[in-house]
């Protein structure tokens, strides 16, 4: 390589001094806000177009203090719940199996391609007759969004073990708890977590999918509520609340994840 | 003898982890019109740094760099430049990476395509003009790089260890490829390197380099007749000197560095 | 059990059987014959609908739809990606706004969509293009700035100018990134319109015939929409894969 060829200067002059990364972030939504609040203040919107921020704020707490707010998210949270485990697990699974014999692949392979193949929104009308509407739908449509990338990349994690590092443990003559311990999880664990990471993100976008189809009650049901009432503060309110909570999710798995990857170069 | 290359009491810092480090400390060098240079030394002494100062990647935290006594403030296409790496483009075919060292570059555009053709020639690769990148070996990669390198006519050609990914047996042929290439166009070069024996076959002057800080420990003036061959006497008796300046000037690692010989990594 | 089966036709057995277990459950009666019909006058109904020209014209009208949400979904990415690629200003200003806000489920924007936008085309299409921005953006702006800086070092030295460092280095080192963005685009927009048909106009198009499927119990009609679904999201996915393998001649493996 070439000696300090890409690393960094220190005698060029002194670097421009710069906004601190949070506040350069919390600009735009700043700006937002000011132009929420004004074109509320003078008008420029009618108020069943876009209420005021504080009208929003209000039905928030309202929501909050009624109790409606933790009753509705805990209808949504545990619809996630149940249909994350269930997928997740049953991708676990099916990827372990996929990726350790070929012939249970070769098996499942078109069948589970074809269930990829039908997204959400081609599932909901189609299982509707079947099974209703009602929980058992709206936990099979999570389970779904939640086993595809769980089993797609337990599989690719399978597949990829890197054999030159078995073959070093070989040459160690690990046993198979070590070789379990020290080579195959390390290097599985990993992938498999941004596996249950993309699941995760996804349940709670199918749940909300399936929440506004069919549904009378969870965080989705607040919309097509709002909606229907035109009350225009309520959607709003229920939109944040949702981006809220999917938000939360992401940051926090996508922090794990990178504890779990904290040897891999940047 | 008007020097091509020359360095005043350059100096060079980086920051590494937090730390201070002197690539560069007081580098005073002149290369005359249609010499090889060979620049000879271990891994972070600091040669990959001057070459890249030459080139006008980087500037200088003290003294100047000129080039026919002008001072080099960018890269020019009077220079031309050959990575460690090919760094071709991905994207483009042989020719059409060689044509793109010509894009800024005046003349009509048939005149360029007879040029990209002859180098393409010059450098063996006839037959490869449409060939991506991806379909290259390591040793046609390097000899595409170099046609690059030659595109511009450039007064003075730089080498970044351009070798140094190479097979011996590869390296062994581009090496003496290198050598019929200045021998016919006589342009001024600038190897940089860290085999000795690439050093001494190719260079009329090595200058030997040493790490932390960075400096010049000597610059040896090799004979014109030294006969150019691993197994020669004299050539030997040159390289064993070599080494042992190298040694003198970093104990630490002297006994290693003879064992094993320097890796790209 | 079939040791000597190939592989090949051992996918085939699972929906084999789970067709055999329709036609037996069918056959003996079991549930109601309306929410399960046999799979035989399922393929039959199918088949009568797959004829109607009515069916041609709801698939023509989501397919416009589809691409005209995609083309103007697509422009928006496109720019918004390449703005925050090339400007780290842009990216540190707009950028955590962006990410906060590709993390709303898409489905969640419709509801704002139809009070500011209405029930009509602009809307549908507005949602459509919601829904191909994230993907598109992301893609081109990772692209961009992910162009390796040893390649731009090449450009230095070669005295590229401006311009020609965008177009001759880093469009087309980005250029696989910027393909990957417009497939998982114009699969979220394919999704999306069937959605916006679900959700913002009643009875137009491929997610109108699933709607009259679900509301009239018509199993056959269902799962010939669900096929159609998948089918022409597979096709829509295949053609853009093509043309990125024909886009990038020089890869080796494209993704």
């Amino acid at each position: 390589m070439s000696d300090f060829a890409l690393s960094l200067p220190v005698s060029t002059a002194p670097r421009p001094w710069r906004f601190p990364a949070w506040s350069t972030a919390l600009l735009l939504p700043a700006l937002g806000l000011v132009l929420w609040l004004a074109a509320a203040r003078f008008g420029w919107l009618a108020p069943n177009m876009l209420p005021a921020p504080q009208d929003v704020w209000l039905t928030l707490q309202d929501l909050a203090s009624s109790g409606e707010l933790a009753q509705h998210a805990l209808w949504s949270m545990g619809r996630v719940a149940q249909g994350f485990t269930t997928g997740a697990g049953l991708g676990l699974v099916l990827g372990i199996g996929m990726g350790l014999w070929p012939r249970f692949e070769a098996l499942l392979r078109p069948s589970f391609l074809a269930i990829v193949q039908v997204p959400v929104i081609g599932w909901v009308p189609l299982l509707m007759l079947p099974l209703g509407i009602g929980e058992t739908l709206e936990i099979v449509i999570v389970a779904k969004a939640a086993l595809v990338p769980v089993t797609l990349n337990t599989r690719d994690a399978i597949h990829a073990l890197p054999r030159p590092l078995l073959e070093v443990a070989a040459t160690f003559r690990y046993g198979r708890l070590q070789l379990l311990r020290r080579v195959v999880l390390p290097a599985t664990v990993p992938p498999v977590f941004t596996g249950v990471r993309y699941g995760l993100t996804s349940c709670w976008k199918a749940l909300v999918a399936v929440e506004l189809l069919a549904s009378s009650e969870g965080l989705g049901y607040l919309l097509v509520w709002g909606r229907q009432m035109f009350q225009m503060d309520l959607v709003i309110a229920g939109v944040l609340l949702i981006a809220a909570i999917g938000l939360i999710f992401d940051t926090a798995l996508a922090a794990i994840e990178r504890r779990l990857q904290r040897w891999r170069p940047a | 003898m008007s020097a091509a290359l020359s360095a005043r009491g350059v100096v060079r810092r980086f920051q590494l982890d937090r730390r201070e480090v002197v690539a560069l400390a007081g580098i005073d060098l002149d290369v005359a019109a249609g010499e090889f240079i060979a620049i000879l030394g271990a891994s972070g002494c600091g040669k990959s740094t001057l070459l890249r100062l030459f080139a006008g990647l980087d500037a200088p935290d003290g003294g100047e760099v000129m080039h026919r006594g002008e001072r080099i403030t960018g890269p020019s296409l009077a220079r031309g430049i050959v990575f460690q790496e090919h760094r071709l483009f991905p994207w483009l075919t042989v020719r059409q990476n060689v044509a793109a060292a010509l894009l800024n570059a005046p003349g009509p555009a048939s005149e360029k395509a007879l040029t990209v053709q002859a180098l393409i020639h010059l450098v063996g690769l006839h037959g490869f003009e449409e060939a991506w990148p991806h379909q290259l070996s390591g040793g046609m990669a390097q000899r595409a790089a170099i046609a690059r390198g030659l595109a511009n006519r450039p007064d003075v050609l730089l080498l970044d260890e351009p070798f140094g990914a190479l097979d011996a047996l590869t390296r062994a042929r581009l090496q003496q490829e290198l050598r019929r290439i200045w021998q016919r166009e006589r342009t001024t070069t600038l190897l940089v390197t860290h085999d000795v024996d690439e050093a001494l076959l190719l260079g009329q002057r090595v200058v030997v380099m040493t790490p932390r800080p960075g400096r010049i420990a000597c610059i040896l003036v090799l004979p014109p007749d030294l006969p150019r061959d691993h197994a020669n006497a004299d050539f030997a008796r040159l390289r064993t000197q070599v080494l042992g300046i190298l040694d003198a000037a970093d104990p630490a690692q002297a006994s290693l560095r003879t064992l094993i010989p320097e890796t790209a990594a | 059990m079939s040791g000597s089966l190939p592989s090949r036709w051992l996918g085939a057995l699972p929906p084999v059987a789970l067709l055999l277990a329709w036609q037996g459950a069918a056959s003996i009666g079991w549930g109601d014959p309306r929410l399960l019909p046999p799979p035989g006058s399922v393929l039959v109904t199918a088949w009568a609908r797959l004829a109607d020209p009515g069916l041609a014209t709801a698939l023509g009208v989501s397919l416009g739809r589809c691409l005209a949400g995609f083309a103007l979904g697509a422009a928006l990415g496109l720019g918004f990606g390449l703005l925050c690629g090339l400007s780290g200003a842009a990216a540190r200003l707009v950028g955590p706004s962006f990410h906060a806000l590709k993390n709303v489920a898409v489905f969640a924007w419709i509801p704002l969509i139809a009070l500011w936008f209405g029930m009509g085309e602009e809307a549908r299409l507005a949602f459509i293009a919601v829904a191909v921005v994230t993907p598109v953006a992301l893609n081109v702006w990772e692209g961009i700035a992910g162009t390796p800086p040893l390649l731009l070092e090449v450009g230095a030295a070669f005295r590229f100018s401006s311009w020609q460092r965008l177009f001759r280095i880093r469009l087309p080192a980005a250029l696989p990134s910027i393909l990957t963005g417009l497939q998982l685009g114009l699969i979220h927009a394919w999704l999306a319109t069937i959605g916006a048909e679900y959700f913002l106009a009643k009875g137009t198009g491929l997610g109108g015939l699933l709607i009259e499927g679900r509301d009239r119990f018509d199993m056959a009609l269902l799962i010939l929409g669900v096929v159609l679904l998948g089918g022409i999201g597979m096709l829509l996915n295949q053609a853009l894969w093509r043309l990125a393998v024909r886009l990038t001649p020089w890869r080796t493996t494209p993704a």
